[in-house]
């Protein structure tokens, strides 16, 4: 009895390893129009290539009649000569009650995460990743010709995929050029490239306040020109909310992004 | 027996489905497709003010008007900031010790709230205290209290104005500096030119000599309380020291020739300025303790306009050695002399930044005067402001700002004309005119006052 236990035992296991073997790769394929293929080369392409128009409303702009300064006194009626000013005492200790340490702000706590899985490292094998090393390799599709039928339903495939991860990123970047404060006047300020990683409800809300990555975080602990621009970074998100343009139906494409904000293009403009 | 059998086959069954069950999820719990971030490179945007909301401080109501408007009127003038008009506030701070309503201030599309108050104490002194709100991050970025007499009100406005200058952008503010000048007056035949100092925002200006001799290049020392200056005392064209705290004004030296174009080391304790003989000029080193020299230059061309760089460790000055008037950089001890400019035109009185990143010199062309900046090494060379004749840059104290003289073209029959001071963003933005008694000429930026 206990034998045929166990060759019964042996038989299911090799049947649900098996299983999973064949069946794992299609259950990569399926949340496919889900799951933008993460290829560093396309973004540089899209970047390049891509060229929608800003169609986002400029904010509404409060104008404000700028204070003049107090006038000089008359050069008829010079004030006496200067005499040693009495310096004020070092500021004191922050008043109190004190609500909260500044230091804090720049990176507000997190509320509780989204209900989902974090990213993950690259799995080891992709076949995503695999196809989309094919798909570069094949000739852009020509039009088709006139008699053409259109397929009855749009089959959701890699090129719609990359179509997808275009438009948004178009979106995205017409909508937070507008928002985002560039701080050019710091020192080498090509080299104040900030990540911020941004988690969005589903109608274009922050889902939490947006977060500074590890390197970024660290570099702006340290210098005073990377808190400052690490803080413009999370200004600009916070002053695009909410994210309008980007599709409902596409949300699982765009609830978590990661935003480089890179100012070496804005130096001297 | 049976009955037992029964139930080890069953068992085992079951045992098998459960345990498949979670194989089953484990397996595509595990390796389930992560959705991976969206990346987005964000390369443009945009170089605007960011709003603030400044309330009237509360307490004394004269007090808090005033350092308010002294307050926004700093900040706007950086170009970094905008003010909005308090009539669009929703909330009415009643409390700077309270927090306030985030929300309210989102809809007015403030990005920071300063809120602050200036209240007389017994002793007849005042004391103001502030506080700058994060409005999205809802949290208070800095808090301070001064205490000082009421007649210093201006001081603190400007104090305020660079903890949140310096909070939110992350460099020195240079608010509470100020800036000495040679101010001109009188007919053009005639031209009175007096030493005078005045506050960064053109308020309080003081002359310091009557205009009897003519005065040219003040700059200030890093203590900010003694200035070197050139000047026709006596028709002798010599570099002085001028004493803020005392007045007291004494001549560098005693050389036979003319001495000009002064300016301090960073640690205060020495001068360098040209020193003019047989027609020709060379840059020389005078420590203030001993009065003795060092001749740092010793070409046929003639070397002036000597400035250091912030570590002391280089100067940078102009020459004609090359042909035409162009910028070099050298050590300290005068050695390792190198050209740094070779763009169009000539190149002149070029100034150190001091954060060292930068060195603003004055673009001259057949056209045109203008105010430039590029790196120690001669690269990166812009040019910030150009008019008539825009010349002689000096730098705010943090490197971000740079103040120079406008001269404007007199018109036919000599009408208009006339010298001002101006400032310019290093990202030659926010160019705006510095408010002045009279005519303007020959600024320089002090530092932070201590």
């Amino acid at each position: 009895m206990l034998k045929r236990s166990i060759i019964v035992s042996g038989a299911l296991h090799v049947g649900i390893i098996a299983a999973a073997t064949i069946a794992w790769p299609h259950a990569l394929a399926f949340p496919a129009d889900e799951t933008p293929p993460n290829i560093p080369v396309d973004l540089v392409t899209i970047a390049d290539v891509s060229n929608v128009a800003p169609t986002v409303q400029e904010q509404q702009k409060v104008e404000t009649p700028p204070d003049e300064p107090a006038p000089p006194q008359p050069a008829a009626a010079p004030p006496p000569p200067p005499e040693a000013e009495v310096a004020p005492p070092p500021p004191d200790k922050t008043p109190t009650p004190k609500p909260k340490e500044a230091e804090q702000n720049a990176v507000p706590p997190a509320k509780p995460a989204l209900p989902r899985r974090r990213p993950q490292a690259p799995q080891r094998f992709d076949v995503d990743t695999v196809l989309a090393l094919l798909d570069k390799r094949t000739p852009k599709p020509v039009a088709p010709p006139p008699n053409a039928k259109p397929a009855e339903q749009t089959i959701k495939g890699l090129g719609d995929q990359s179509a997808l991860s275009l438009d948004l990123k178009d979106a995205l970047l017409a909508q937070m050029r507008e928002c985002w404060n560039v701080p050019v006047g710091a020192p080498n300020p090509e080299q104040l490239i900030v990540q911020v990683r941004v988690f969005l409800t589903q109608d274009g809300s922050l889902a939490q306040p947006p977060q500074l990555e590890p390197a970024t975080r660290a570099a702006a602990a340290t210098n005073g020109y990377m808190r400052t621009a690490a803080e413009a970074a999370l200004r600009a998100v916070n002053v695009c909310e909410p994210y309008k343009r980007l599709p409902p139906d596409k949300y699982d494409a765009w609830r978590e992004i990661v935003m480089t904000f890179d100012p070496s293009k804005m130096i001297g403009r | 027996m049976a009955r037992s059998d029964k139930t080890l086959l069953r068992r085992p069954w079951r045992t098998l489905v459960i345990a498949a069950v979670f194989a089953f999820d484990s397996l595509f719990g595990a390796f389930a497709p992560a959705r991976a971030a969206l990346q987005v490179r964000v390369d443009q945007g945009v170089t605007e003010p960011i709003p603030l909301a400044i309330p009237d401080f509360l307490g004394n109501p004269q007090a808090g008007r005033d350092i308010a408007a002294v307050v926004r009127a700093d900040l706007e003038r950086s170009g970094l900031f905008r003010s909005l008009s308090p009539a669009s506030f929703i909330e009415k701070i009643v409390d700077i010790n309270t927090p306030p309503r985030f929300g309210d201030w989102r809809t007015v599309q403030a990005q920071g709230l300063v809120t602050g108050q200036a209240v007389m104490q017994p002793d007849g002194r005042l004391k103001v205290d502030f506080r700058l709100w994060d409005i999205f991050g809802e949290s208070q970025m800095v808090g301070l209290q001064y205490m000082t007499t009421p007649e210093n009100w201006r001081r603190i406005a400007h104090l305020v104005s660079d903890s949140i200058y310096e909070r939110i952008t992350g460099e020195k503010g240079y608010f509470d500096t100020r800036i000495v000048f040679v101010a001109e007056s009188g007919p053009k035949l005639n031209r009175r030119k007096r030493l005078a100092v005045m506050d960064q925002d053109g308020a309080n200006p003081v002359f310091l000599t009557q205009g009897d001799y003519l005065v040219l290049t003040p700059r200030f020392n890093p203590t900010a309380q003694m200035i070197a200056y050139m000047s026709y005392i006596q028709a002798k064209p010599r570099v002085y020291l001028f004493d803020l705290e005392t007045g007291r004004q004494e001549m560098l030296g005693n050389f036979p020739t003319m001495t000009f174009s002064p300016r301090f080391s960073p640690d205060g304790k020495s001068v360098v300025m040209a020193l003019e003989t047989n027609g020709n000029s060379d840059i020389y080193l005078m420590d203030l303790a001993t009065r003795t020299t060092k001749r740092l230059t010793n070409d046929p061309g003639i070397d002036t306009a000597p400035s250091f760089s912030p570590d002391g460790k280089q100067i940078t000055f102009e020459s004609n050695r090359g042909g035409s008037q162009q910028i070099y950089v050298m050590n300290a001890d005068g050695s390792n002399v190198h050209r740094i400019s070779f763009g169009a035109g000539k190149n002149g009185t070029p100034v150190w930044s001091p954060r060292g990143d930068l060195i603003a010199f004055t673009k001259i062309t057949p056209n045109y005067f203008g105010v430039g900046v590029m790196r120690p090494d001669g690269s990166g060379e812009r040019l910030l402001s150009h008019g008539w004749q825009d010349e002689g840059p000096t730098w705010a104290p943090n490197g971000r700002v740079i103040m120079y003289t406008r001269t404007l073209q007199a018109g036919p029959g000599g009408a208009g004309g006339g010298s001002q001071i101006w400032s310019i963003d290093i990202t030659g933005k926010n160019e705006r005119r510095v408010l002045s008694p009279g005519d303007a000429s020959d600024p320089a930026w002090s530092p932070l006052i201590q």
